[in-house]
């Protein structure tokens, strides 16, 4: 333990003897390792946001719809598929919706001269919709089950609706659909997974029943939340739980999947990027080789007279190995402090969010001190060769 | 007390290169000296003391015959071994001093205490008291370049002395030195005899050797003269 003790003190004797070189030294290894980390958290930041709303939003959102091979329009999924779909044990949570067609909406009859040509789509829901997406109301009610006995022309608009209508926080005002008067009672928050709903005018099915439909409505849609971890299995088990063997071909879809897609690091651009830091500590690496034979050259007299003193083969092998060891360590520990300020930078400015996977940082210092170690055998088997006689004599 | 012998060379050969181009070094040369003595080997260049001074630092090994120091045959131990006892038994002072130049006056003398298990404060203990005894304790923390080529001969000198070594070899000490400073060094090395010690100057300096209680002159790969001076008590 002293003698590595004694030795640590010697190499970096060594080392701080000649700053400048030992600096250079460390240039090899740092750049190559803050490119790696700057490369991997740049690219992983870039996409934070998208990563924290997926964790935010949950990936257990589970969409089932109706489907239609044979080119049926407006296909439909069994009246009951709400109750099916609740079946599946996994399920926790399920709404079914429908959505309306050629419902013409206007905040108010003079100006539906300019809201007809822009198609709002109307839903009907039922009292469970914001329950199972987990959105919250921006203020109001969601349509409730007074609303769904009494048939009550109750309606709740998209938060993005409500800008373009000019609401303000906490009004409420009618709105027409076909013409026909319903009252706002709520306004939904965004929907980050169905960004359509943003726009959305929602009313109960038995609203939309007694209004614009001559016959009962069957659900299009049925929004479901799972067990956490059982996505898959549960949306394998809808297809049959819904369908029942009936005639309604079933589509499911994991909603956040799309969305985890997006989150995705561009793999290719990184690998590209870690490939030139890597080969950056490579040549980082050679320069130790290269500088450090030349060294152990300039250095023979001392080597020399190490060995005349009693200094073994294996310490001062030992001694410039923990030279190179060294240079790596603190390359690498600096290298990561400047990929982790470049990703501040690059996050401060492009407004991304920090994102560094914790095993890169102790990663790149250990790849660091990889190369340089394998840098220094040969310089290091070169010095404790060295014969003492050879070097200390001048005749 | 009785002077133990603390070198001998037993028939030693040395030979550089091989096949036809063979060159005898050193020839069949049997040697003892012992502990107390002051002795000095002299001869012209190519005479073999380069080889006698390798051979007698056990930084070399003969080609034949055994070398035995303070009782162990270092003829039959590897390296590392060698090493060890190098360290531990030999002092060496060269004519280029070789003091480390990035390190310190003290800090040069305490590179002969590394790897001994010594703790720092102890080694600086003994570095300085090293350097105390060939008077530099008031140059402890000067770099060799500030240093004058006398007071770093002397710095090396006291490297040498610092681990007590039984041995005390000396490689033209005052070769790189002027008359004054060599005269100084000479009186520092007569001052280092002591019975458990011997003193061994490799020089081709009519002057140094004559310092020396026993002059063994070498030429052409053997000792030709071997001359104890007469001390008269």
């Amino acid at each position: 333990m002293s003698t590595f003790k004694d030795l640590l003190r010697v190499s970096l004797g060594g080392l701080l003897a000649r700053k400048v070189r030992t600096v250079l030294l460390l240039l090899g290894p740092m750049i190559g390792v803050a490119a790696i980390i700057a490369a991997v958290g740049l690219t992983d930041s870039a996409k934070g946001d998208l990563k924290r709303k997926v964790t935010e939003l949950g990936t257990n959102l589970v969409l089932v719809s109706a489907q239609s091979s044979v080119g049926r329009q407006n296909p439909t999924l069994p009246e009951d598929a709400a109750d099916r779909a609740s079946k599946v044990v996994t399920v926790e949570k399920v709404a079914a919706i429908t959505q309306l067609s050629n419902i013409v909406v206007t905040p108010y009859e003079r100006a539906k001269s300019q809201f007809e040509t822009v198609p709002i789509p109307v839903v009907a829901v039922d009292s469970q919709l914001p329950n199972v997406l987990e959105v919250p109301l921006v203020s109001g009610r969601w349509i409730n089950a007074f609303d769904e006995s009494a048939t009550t022309r109750a309606a709740v608009i998209g938060i993005g609706l409500a800008r373009e209508f000019n609401y303000l926080p906490g009004e409420m005002r009618t709105i027409e659909l076909n013409g026909i008067r319903y009252g706002v009672v709520g306004i939904l928050d965004k929907v980050e997974l169905e960004p359509a709903f943003d726009n959305a005018v929602f009313v109960a099915f038995q609203a939309a029943e007694q209004d614009f439909v001559d016959n009962d409505i069957l659900p299009n849609k049925v929004y479901i939340r799972c067990k956490n971890g059982t996505e898959t299995e549960t949306a394998i088990a809808l297809k049959t739980a819904v369908n029942l063997g009936g005639p309604q071909e079933v589509q499911t879809e994991i909603k956040a999947a799309a969305l985890e897609l997006a989150a995705q690091s561009d793999r290719q651009l990184q690998l590209i990027v870690v490939s030139m830091g890597l080969l950056a500590v490579i040549v980082g690496g050679l320069g130790i080789a290269n500088v450090m034979s030349i060294s152990v050259i300039q250095r023979s007299a001392e080597i020399g007279i190490r060995r005349a003193l009693g200094h073994s083969r294996a310490i001062i092998g030992a001694q410039f190995m923990l030279e190179s060891l060294v240079v790596g360590f603190l390359g690498g520990v600096m290298g990561v402090l400047l990929g982790i300020g470049a990703i501040f930078t690059g996050v401060k400015i492009s407004g991304w969010v920090f994102v560094l996977a914790s095993w890169l940082p102790p990663a790149g210092i250990v790849l660091a001190m990889l190369i340089s170690v394998l840098a220094g055998v040969y310089p290091s088997a070169r010095a404790a060769r060295l014969e003492p006689l050879e070097t200390l004599r001048l005749d | 007390m009785t002077a133990e012998v603390v070198m001998e060379l037993a028939n030693v050969s040395r030979l550089y290169g091989q096949g036809e181009v063979t060159v005898y070094a050193m020839r069949n040369v049997s040697l003892r000296i012992l502990s107390g003595e002051f002795v000095s080997i002299v001869g012209p260049s190519g005479s073999g003391k380069s080889t006698m001074l390798g051979l007698l630092g056990c930084l070399d090994v003969p080609t034949s015959g055994t070398i035995t120091v303070c009782g162990k045959e270092i003829t039959a131990l590897g390296d590392a071994e060698r090493t060890a006892v190098r360290g531990r038994t030999i002092g060496f002072v060269f004519q280029q001093f070789h003091l480390i130049p990035h390190l310190d006056a003290a800090g040069n003398v305490e590179t002969a205490l590394l790897y001994r298990g010594f703790k720092p404060a102890e080694r600086r203990d003994r570095a300085l008291a090293a350097l105390q005894q060939v008077g530099l304790l008031p140059r402890a923390d000067h770099r060799p370049v500030q240093l004058s080529g006398g007071e770093q001969q002397r710095v090396a000198l006291a490297r040498a002395l610092v681990t007590e070594p039984r041995i005390l070899l000396g490689d033209e000490p005052t070769g790189a030195l002027d008359t004054k400073n060599a005269a100084m060094v000479m009186e520092l090395f007569a001052n280092l005899r002591s019975p458990e010690r011997a003193v061994i100057l490799v020089t081709h300096d009519p002057g140094v050797a004559a310092a020396a209680d026993r002059k063994i002159s070498m030429l052409d790969g053997e000792i030709v003269a071997d001359e104890h001076r007469l001390i008269v008590l």
